[in-house]
Order: C-alpha cells, then sequence, then structure tokens
C-alpha cells in the first residue's frame, strides 16, 4: 500500500501546482468553450451534406470535442516532464524510493481529474446550446476518455523522458498528433472522407474513441463502436503505461 | 518483506569486508552521443570509511556527477561494481535509496512549492509520518537559516536560499550516507561556513559524506579524505596534508611594484632561472613553483635586481592542492577542463 501512499503524495503535489498556475487554468476552461462557440456555427451549414452523421450538430460535435480534449489533455503532458526534468525535480523523486510507477501515474491522474472538471463544464455549457444528455452514457464515455488520456500521457511522459529536450520531444509529438487528429474524424466525421482514408482510421485509437464517443452520447451503449473501443484502448492503455514505468526505472541520463 | 528476508543474497556482504560504506571496483560508464563514444568514468575503485568526509575534486567534466549518479542509483552501472551501505547498487537500488540522501548539483526543490511544502513531500516519500516530518522540516529550516522564507514559493528564492534548501531535502529523513554534488556553489562565505560546520555536525551524528567541489580551500577544510579525478580516472587519493607533502618544493609568490614593461622584464629573466619549474602570473602577482625555497630565493632576488624589477614583498608558501593536481597532471585545476571534451570515435 506504499504505492497507493505515494500515488496520493505526487497527486497532490500536482495538483496543487496545476491550481497555483492561473494562466494554465484559463487556457483549460477557455479552449473548448472557444471549440464551441466558434465551431457549432459553421457545422449547421455542414449537417446536411451527404455521409453526416444523424444528429443534431452539437450532438455530433460535442463528443468530437471531448475527445480531442482527452487527446491535447494527454499529449502534452510531457512538456512539464521536460521542464520537471530540467530543472532536477525529477532526478529528486527517482532517488527517493517512492514507487517508480506513482512517479508515472501521479501527474497522470492530476491531469484527469483537470481533465474532468473542464468536461463537466463544457457539457453543461453545451446543453445550453441544445445538448441532450444520456448520463450513463456520460459517464461510460468517461471511462473512454480517462483511458485514452491516460494513454496519451504516459506515452506523451516517456518521450519526454527519452527525448530529455523541448525541440525533439515537440517535433515527435507534433509529427504524430497531426495524423492522429486528421484521421480520426474529431472536427469532421470520418465518413466524409474516401475509402482509403476510412481504412487508416481503423489503426488509430482516437478515431474509436470518437466513434464510441458519439453512440454513448446519443445514449446508446451496447453497440459495435462501443465494445471496439474498449477492446482496442484498455490494452493499449496497459501496455504504454508498461513501457512508460519501464522508461521511469531506466536510466533517465 | 524484502528479499533479503527471503533469505536471497543480499549483497550485505560486500562493502563491510573492508569496513567500506561506499565501496567501489573498477567503476565504469561510457556515454554514446553523436560525436562517438565518450568515456565518462573509466576504472575508479573507492573506499569510504563510515562517518568520514570523502571529497571528490576534479575539472569540469572530469566525471564526478557521473559517477554519483551511478552510486545513487539514477545512472545504471556500465562496469564493475559498487555497494553503497553494504548493499549491491547494481542489484538493489531500491534498497539502497532508502539509504541515502543526494542532493544534485542541479538542485530539485519545487518553484511553485513553499519551502516547508517541498521538505515535506520530500520526507513523506521516504516514508515518514506527517507529524514527524513537518516537525523535522521545522528543525532543518532552522538549523539551515530558512525559517523566514520556510512559507515563500521557492521561485522567489536567492540562489544561496534555494542551495541551502536543496540540502535540506537530502537530509530530511535522515541518511546514512549523503551524496553531495557542489553543495557550495552559489554560497557567500557566511554561508559556505554555515553549511560546512553543518556537514561536520552530521558526521559526528554518524553520517558519511560523500562530496564533489570545485573549491579547493573547501577540500582543504572540510574533508577527511579527498580523491581527485581527471579524465574519468583518480589522479589521486588521501589526506589532504599527505597528499600535499607528497608534492616536493614550494612555491615562491613575488609581488612586483607596478612599473610598466617590469612584468614582462621579470617573466623573461626569471623563465631563464634553472630553479623555476613553472610560473604564474596573476596581475603584478607571481607564483613561481621551485624546488627548495630557501635555496631559490637568493637567487631569484639577484635576478630581479639585475633587471631592475622592484619588489613589493616576497613570500613562501607550502604547496596547495592545486599543486597536487598541477603536479600531477602538469595542468592546473583552476584551467584544466575549460571547453574541454574527451571524445573517442
Ligand atoms: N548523459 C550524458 N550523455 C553524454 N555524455 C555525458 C552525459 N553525462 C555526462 N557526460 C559526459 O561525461 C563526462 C563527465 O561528465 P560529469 O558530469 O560526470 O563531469 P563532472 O566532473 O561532474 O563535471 P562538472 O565539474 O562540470 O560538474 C563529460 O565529458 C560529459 O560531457
Ligand atoms: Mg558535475
Amino acid at each position: 500500500m506504499k504505492g497507493l501512499r505515494d500515488i496520493a503524495l505526487l497527486f497532490q503535489r500536482y495538483t496543487l501546482q496545476m491550481l497555483r498556475n492561473p494562466v494554465w487554468l484559463f487556457v483549460g476552461f477557455s479552449t473548448p468553450v472557444l471549440y464551441l462557440a466558434l465551431f457549432t456555427p459553421l457545422l449547421k451549414n455542414l449537417s446536411h451534406a451527404p455521409g453526416f452523421p444523424s444528429g443534431s450538430v452539437i450532438e455530433v460535435f460535442l463528443p468530437g470535442i471531448l475527445s480531442l480534449l482527452a487527446f491535447a489533455s494527454g499529449s502534452s503532458m510531457g512538456f512539464s516532464t521536460i521542464f520537471e526534468l530540467q530543472s532536477g525535480v525529477i532526478e529528486r523523486f527517482r532517488v527517493t524510493p517512492a514507487s517508480r510507477f506513482a512517479i508515472l501515474i501521479g501527474p497522470i491522474l492530476s491531469g484527469l481529474t483537470m481533465m474532468m472538471v473542464f468536461d463537466a463544464v463544457v457539457v453543461a455549457i453545451a446543453v445550453g446550446f441544445g445538448f441532450r444528455v444520456h448520463f450513463v452514457g456520460l459517464l461510460v464515455l468517461a471511462l473512454l476518455l480517462a483511458l485514452l488520456a491516460t494513454l496519451m500521457a504516459a506515452f506523451s511522459t516517456a518521450t519526454a523522458l527519452l527525448t530529455k529536450d523541448i525541440s525533439s520531444f515537440a517535433a515527435i509529438i507534433n509529427g504524430i498528433n497531426l495524423p492522429i487528429l486528421l484521421l480520426a474524424g474529431v472536427l469532421l466525421p470520418i465518413s466524409l472522407g474516401p475509402l482509403w482514408m476510412r481504412v487508416l482510421a481503423h489503426f488509430n485509437p482516437l478515431y474509436y474513441l470518437v466513434q464510441a464517443s458519439r453512440s454513448l452520447a446519443s445514449g446508446s451503449l451496447a453497440t459495435a463502436a462501443v465494445w471496439q473501443a474498449f477492446a482496442v484502448l484498455v490494452p493499449m492503455c496497459a501496455l504504454v503505461l508498461w513501457w512508460a514505468t519501464r522508461v521511469f526505472r531506466k536510466a533517465v541520463a | 518483506m524484502t528479499l533479503g528476508d527471503q533469505g536471497f543474497d543480499t549483497g550485505f556482504d560486500t562493502g563491510f569486508d573492508t569496513g567500506a560504506i561506499i565501496s567501489t571496483r573498477d567503476l565504469r560508464k561510457s556515454f554514446t552521443t553523436k560525436g562517438g563514444e565518450v568515456e565518462a568514468v573509466r576504472g575508479v575503485s573507492i573506499d569510504v570509511a563510515r562517518g568520514e568526509i570523502f571529497g571528490f575534486l576534479g575539472p569540469n567534466g572530469a566525471g564526478k556527477t557521473t559517477t554519483l549518479r551511478m552510486l545513487t542509483t539514477l545512472l545504471p552501472i556500465g562496469g564493475g561494481t559498487a555497494t553503497v551501505a553494504g548493499v549491491d547498487v547494481a542489484r538493489r537500488p531500491q534498497e539502497v535509496r532508502k539509504r541515502i540522501g543526494y542532493v544534485s548539483q542541479l538542485g530539485g526543490a519545487d518553484d511553485l512549492a513553499t519551502g516547508r511544502e517541498n521538505l515535506i513531500l520530500q520526507g513523506r516519500l521516504y516514508g515518514g509520518e506527517r507529524s514527524t516530518v513537518t516537525r523535522r522540516a521545522e528543525l532543518l529550516m532552522e538549523i539551515l537559516d530558512l525559517t523566514e522564507f520556510a512559507d515563500r514559493r521557492v521561485r522567489t528564492y536567492s540562489g544561496g536560499q534555494r542551495r541551502r534548501l536543496d540540502v535540506a531535502l537530502g537530509i530530511v529523513h535522515e541518511p546514512e550516507v549523503l551524496f553531495l554534488d557542489e553543495p557550495s556553489t552559489g554560497l557567500d562565505p557566511q554561508n559556505r561556513a554555515n553549511l560546512w560546520e553543518h556537514v561536520r555536525n552530521l558526521r559526528s551524528h554518524g553520517t558519511t559524506i560523500f562530496l564533489t567541489t570545485h573549491y579547493l580551500e573547501e577540500a582543504d577544510a572540510l574533508c577527511d579524505r579527498i580523491m581527485i579525478m581527471d579524465h574519468g580516472r583518480i589522479v589521486v587519493e588521501g589526506t589532504p596534508r599527505e597528499l600535499k607533502q607528497q608534492v616536493e618544493g614550494d612555491s615562491v609568490i613575488l609581488s612586483l611594484h607596478e612599473v610598466d614593461g617590469a612584468l614582462e622584464r621579470a617573466t623573461t629573466a626569471l623563465g631563464l632561472e634553472p630553479h623555476v619549474r613553472k610560473m604564474t602570473s596573476d596581475g603584478f602577482d607571481l607564483r613561481l613553483y621551485v624546488e627548495d625555497g630557501s635555496v631559490a630565493l637568493p637567487a631569484l632576488l639577484r635576478t630581479l635586481d639585475a633587471v631592475e624589477v622592484a619588489i613589493r614583498s616576497v613570500s613562501l608558501s607550502e604547496p596547495t592542492l592545486d599543486d597536487v593536481f598541477l603536479a600531477r597532471t602538469g595542468r592546473s585545476l583552476r584551467d584544466a577542463g575549460a571547453g574541454r571534451q574527451e571524445v573517442r570515435a
């Protein structure tokens, strides 16, 4: 249970740190709100295009925004890792007997918690735009969002530990993010794209989340998209966590 | 339950044969970089006795930090063996971590937290209870003169205040062995003296201290035993007194009257003197290394007289640790290492 204690200690530390950074809080809240406010009007006209999923614009778009938030909040984790690496904080933690998994997961869980708070705010705002809440669906969605965010955060942290400097880290993360985002149908449904795109999308974890999120937000739980998302994200998440812990255990020269 | 409880080989034997609390044999580490392979540590064998203050001296890039990082489990050992507090570092890093404290060259305090919060978290990560750790933090801040800033964010600390906090973070859990990587860098003389005082105090309570430094005075004044390292190898090891006794010869310090051309005339003439092995200058102060000061001095004074250079003062000095390094490597610790990096393709 020492592991749990370490996780709690580090979770506390990162959460306090985030709450003390007003700029970060402001950006965290304003980004999704901006998406909603600026994209939804544009999409109104698109919703009549062939191939656009049924349902109101907000119903199609909001799950996408939540997925995007999870993806972005996860993959940006590494930036703070780089910072903490350079300031020596990580090295200081690595010399203590704290569990390596705790050093990895503490900040990730803290980021997840913040993300859930933002998500709740976004959903509340969306209700004002006419979004209908299916409670159980949203709870299951929260689980999937957490899985993807953890997966990306662990990947991002490990990449940061391996690259060690901000420029190569940023280059790698951006290089990976762009195709993932384009091939996920976050902003526009992938079903509007050509066949090759739809095939490629099936290798993309974010794609599964986006598909499942649309189904869950509309209240349908027992769809193929939902179980496929779990089937893809659970093992991937476990694998990446295992790898990232290994990276922590080994040299961070 | 640890491995040891189950009767596995604990590695608790190796270090105790020699009575050493830190013991390495042929320790090595090389890094692969774009320019080729850098051999940072090339076969270091050390034995540090329990309760000793052991100093690690060497120019930039000598391999001090790399050695420390291996001993503190931060870097995998490249070759050879190491035991710390009786525990094999490569095999049981987690056990080593419980027994040591480490203050890195970089520090590593959390900028956004206060000094007190930093100390409490650190103590708790070592398994301490909140109440115990809080009291301990209070005490340490008092000893290291940090109480005034305890509840300020570390971001607002001065360099010296921050360094003292770093040291406090390294000892909050009362480790058996404390590793300090350049602890006094950035401290003013007053605080440096305080730190020395505190380090001696830790030793008198049984802590073994392994520190690196660039300050010769520090090594001389503080350490029971020192090791000088260069290019990843041990150049020489012993007590400061022993080392200085090994350097035969003295140095003569001549302060010239500050007259145009005097310095040039003096260096040219003295350079031809057979007694002078090496000469360095600092403004109008010349330091000459000679075999035997009492024999050389009259000759040197006659030479200066002949080229009409007047002197303000003359002094003879015993060898310093810098002279030790100079005698062994042909370079001075003060200018060795600058911009140098050894790369083997
Ligand atoms: N992670 C690394 N990757 C590549 N080379 C490294 C790495 N760490 C250290 N080195 C190289 O190893 C050598 C020894 O470095 P080290 O940091 O141990 O020196 P040091 O004695 O602590 O110097 P200083 O007094 O400047 O702190 C240097 O040449 C350095 O460039
Ligand atoms: Mg160093």
